[in-house]
């Protein structure tokens, strides 16, 4: 599968458990993207009023500021802030967590254990329909 | 005092040790990380070696490798797993599942499960520099999920938990029957926690169990189980079945399969649920109530509101809660309850607090 990032595409990983922060940092940098890591929301929430992000993937269960509040609070920023996709990832296989979090704006989901190649497609597809609609 | 000085010398000489540890395993780990995304994602896989690890540190590097495992799937997943045999710890699997340390009986029956030892050996793995890009070795070693089962007698409730999620995970329904008996044996308030455990078996364990188990009538606590299972399975094809178990005159069993009607939400079984509304038994009453509302939409409204005045506290507040979920007609049914002073006491305090519950958090 061929996928070519745009140049200085920027994906900012809101994670608390830093095994998992390291692993989709080090599989994203070797795809030639920018990586910003945030251990909580509040951390994520600072990058990105700091930083331009293309896309962001965030744990649901985290310290100070949970994956569904932080959803929401990027939800309520202007466009294009306000816009970025979503891919939220969880070890909680709770459905009831998963569809309050879609509701609140997330994109997309994945539960851990994750296959970091599918990581990569829906990341990919994530960007590109947000890319599309411009 | 000599004893003290003593007993203070002891203390301080393991809080060293203890220290010396720690930060050995962080120094360890630290290296490890970089060691293991570079093998995994930059080239480090071609060039056929993870790096040497130290004999004595080969517990450590287990642990390393299973909180990795238990956040990757695929074929990072199946890397680390070579890694993990390529250490032979698992030969000693046998005798740590047997261990006097219920710590390290449990740490067995984990590995089992997070490195997979559990198939059948298939082929020796080729040399290194013949595998192609992330090779599957398809190496499998058979029979310690055997070697797990025992341990689900274990007297350590912890032990026999792990060895009970072990066996789930394998997907192997011959193990279906001693984990359920394992279940059964528990505290009727711990089994719908363990319901995660059954779950690990997958959708399989759903016909396994119609199958298997005895009919309702004789033995309704399993089906109980069941009835919960489809719900969080969502397993349409169940649904009959749980319809079938509503005529049962069990009350737990009825409560379950009514939960799981609520979740499975199909709107046409709804004149089946409605005469559960009038039950003697207020636990059916309870649920009936919810069911009612996601079932029925707003016809249900008509037989909702009687329940605001039902006698037990809980099944006013699940048929007010029903009402505010409705939105505009259920809250209409509910602002005229609250406001008609001729209404029933409990219906109308009822009615506000749901409404005021509504209120503040948005939800009107």
């Amino acid at each position: 599968m061929s996928r070519r990032w745009p140049e200085h595409t920027t994906v900012l990983v809101v994670e608390d458990d830093l095994t998992t922060a390291r692993i989709i940092q080090a599989r994203l940098e070797m795809e030639g993207l920018k990586v910003f890591v945030a251990l909580h929301g509040v951390e994520g929430l600072e990058i990105l009023n700091r930083e331009a992000i293309d896309l962001i993937t965030t744990d649901l269960m985290m310290p100070s500021m949970n994956g569904f509040r932080l959803v929401q609070e990027i939800r309520d920023l202007p466009p294009p802030k306000g816009r970025i996709p979503i891919l939220l990832i969880s070890s909680n296989q709770n459905e009831q967590d998963m569809v309050r979090c879609l509701a609140a704006g997330a994109d997309d989901y994945m539960i851990k254990p994750i296959s970091v190649q599918v990581l990569m497609e829906r990341l990919w597809r994530l960007f590109e329909r947000s890319r599309r609609a411009g | 005092m000599a004893l003290v000085s003593g007993l203070v010398l002891v203390g301080a000489i393991l809080q060293v040790r203890r220290d010396r540890q720690n930060r050995h395993r962080i120094a360890c780990y630290q290296a490890w990380e970089v060691q293991l995304t570079d093998y995994l994602f930059k080239g480090g896989y071609e060039r056929g070696s993870f790096g040497p690890i130290p004999h004595a540190d080969r517990w450590l590097f287990r642990n390393f490798l299973a909180r990795y495992q238990s956040t990757l799937a695929g074929q990072e997943s199946e890397v680390l797993r070579q890694l993990y045999l390529g250490l032979d710890i698992h030969l000693s699997l046998p005798r740590r599942l047997r261990s006097r340390d219920p710590r390290v009986r449990a740490m067995a029956a984990q590995e089992i499960g997070a490195f997979r030892l559990d198939e059948l050996t298939e082929t020796p793995p080729p040399p290194v520099a013949d595998r192609p890009w992330r090779w599957n070795p398809g190496l499998r070693i058979e029979g310690y999920l055997n070697l797990v089962l025992p341990l689900l007698d274990d007297p350590v409730p912890y032990v026999a938990h792990v060895a009970a999620r072990t066996l789930t995970h394998s997907q192997d329904l011959r193990f279906a029957s001693p984990v359920l008996a394992w279940v059964m044996r528990e505290e009727v308030y711990q089994r719908e926690r363990l319901l995660r455990v059954l779950e690990g078996f997958g959708p399989g364990l759903l016909p396994w169990m119609k199958d298997h188990l005895e009919s309702p009538d004789q033995n309704p606590e399993p089906w109980i189980l069941f009835a919960l299972l489809v719900g969080s399975h969502r397993h349409r094809d169940s649904q009959p079945r749980l319809l079938w178990l509503l005529e049962v005159p069990h009350v737990n069993l009825r409560v379950s399969v009514l939960k799981s009607l609520i979740i499975l939400a199909d709107p046409t079984i709804y004149p089946k649920v409605l005469p559960f509304a009038s039950s003697p038994v207020w636990e059916i009453r309870t649920q009936a109530a919810r069911a009612l509302g996601v079932l029925g939409g707003p016809s249900a409204i008509p037989a909702l509101l009687p329940l605001l005045a039902d006698r037990v506290f809980e099944v006013r507040r699940n048929a007010a809660q029903s009402l505010v979920d409705l939105g505009r007609a259920g809250v209409s049914a509910l602002t005229w309850i609250a406001e008609d002073a001729s209404a029933d006491r409990f219906a109308r305090d009822i009615a506000r607090e749901r409404l005021e519950w509504a209120d503040e958090r948005g939800h009107l």
